[in-house]
């Protein structure tokens, strides 16, 4: 009975094409860049290295993200910052 | 005459340049333009077949580019359309018998003899589709709604935009649309893949038997009227030629008791 309600009340999100898209629209950001597996995560971890000699990071929250715009990627970062270290 | 040198290509083989080269050649004809139709897939001749030209090949692309022949002797005029005409590719030979200066020259000589000059690429993104767009000054791009042919065609929009000097303009022909299968969010839409490609669209081709039937003939479905597919060909030969064509509703009609009855429980489900 639960999966014929959830039939019933399902939406757009988390279907067959969803899934596609999304896993198309993150391997042609990787593809136009040329970019290659773990590349994004190295650069994360030195960003990452980086802003905490200056700042206490909230690790929790911190937010990388690569997106496209237009033909262009983009690469999105967010550190929220808790405190000044010097 | 100076026409328009067009070249249709995919990456991906298998999506239907052929099939589109075929069908957009014989809707522009239709619309009274002169066409040439190039098959630039050296060693793996189809084009012919899909006009059910394939007994009247007397010369080929390559005869022509060694000089064993003159351009008018290799051309084969269309059954019905006397305003249409085919440069077979060499079934023989394969695609290093010609080189990007080569075509250059032979799409010059044709676009003074044609309006439209519709050159159908080989799969792929080497020497044979290099030279298939050496002479363009136009591109289509076409795939399907399917993951692998998606990424292959950005690959290809990535090779034309590198050419930007001499291709001005590349649009989108989204082919084999299943509505039913979008509706039910089984597949990518046309409006999903245009947002991932980023790029112009031409035209929506519907998933039609027609098709099948129609190369088994030699006939192109775009001769036949009443024909989905046929009709959705006809629309990007006119939108080539500048005119303002809304896009197909490609809807199915499956407003039934029974998907009106969950629509009025949950207007956001797709039935």
């Amino acid at each position: 009975m639960q999966q014929v309600l959830n039939w019933f009340f399902r939406g757009a999100t988390g279907t067959v094409r969803e899934t596609a898209k999304d896993r198309m629209r993150t391997m042609l950001v990787s593809d136009r860049l040329e970019l290659p597996a773990g590349r994004i995560e190295m650069l994360q971890e030195e960003l990452v290295a980086v802003v905490s000699r200056y700042f206490e990071l909230d690790g929790e929250t911190t937010k990388f993200d690569l997106q496209q715009f237009e033909r262009r990627a983009q690469l999105i970062a967010n550190f929220p910052l808790v405190r000044s270290k010097c | 005459m100076s026409g328009r040198v067009i070249v249709i290509t995919s990456g991906k083989g298998g999506v239907g340049k052929t099939t589109a080269s075929a069908n957009i050649g014989v809707a522009l004809a239709n619309t009274g333009a002169s066409v040439a139709l190039v098959d630039m897939d050296i060693g793996l001749r189809n084009l012919d077949i899909l006009m059910g030209l394939e007994n009247r090949v007397v010369y080929n692309l390559i005869d022509v580019v060694e000089e064993r022949c003159k351009l008018r002797q290799a051309l084969v005029k269309d059954k019905k359309l006397p305003n249409l005409s085919l440069l077979p590719a060499a079934q023989t030979r394969d695609k290093t018998a010609v080189n990007s200066e080569q075509m250059k020259v032979l799409c010059n000589e044709l676009r003074e003899l044609f309006e439209f000059v519709i050159i159908d690429s080989p799969a792929g993104i080497e020497s044979g589709f290099q030279n298939a767009v050496a002479g363009a000054d136009e591109a289509i791009v076409i795939t399907t709604p399917e993951m692998s042919a998606v990424r292959d065609a950005d690959r290809i929009i990535g090779l034309l935009e590198a050419r930007k000097d001499e291709i001005k303009e590349y649009r989108l022909v989204l082919n084999r649309i299943r509505p039913a299968m979008v509706k039910n969010n089984d597949m990518m839409s046309v409006d999903d893949v245009l947002e991932i490609l980023s790029v112009k669209l031409l035209g929506v081709v519907p998933e039609d038997e027609e098709v099948i039937t129609s190369t088994n003939k030699g006939e192109p479905v775009s001769a036949s009227e009443n024909v989905r597919s046929g009709l959705a060909f006809r629309n990007i030969a006119r939108r080539l030629r500048g005119e303002d064509v809304p896009f197909m509703d490609l809807d199915p009609q499956n407003s039934t008791w029974f998907s009106r009855i969950v629509k009025f429980f949950n207007p956001a489900v797709r039935v």
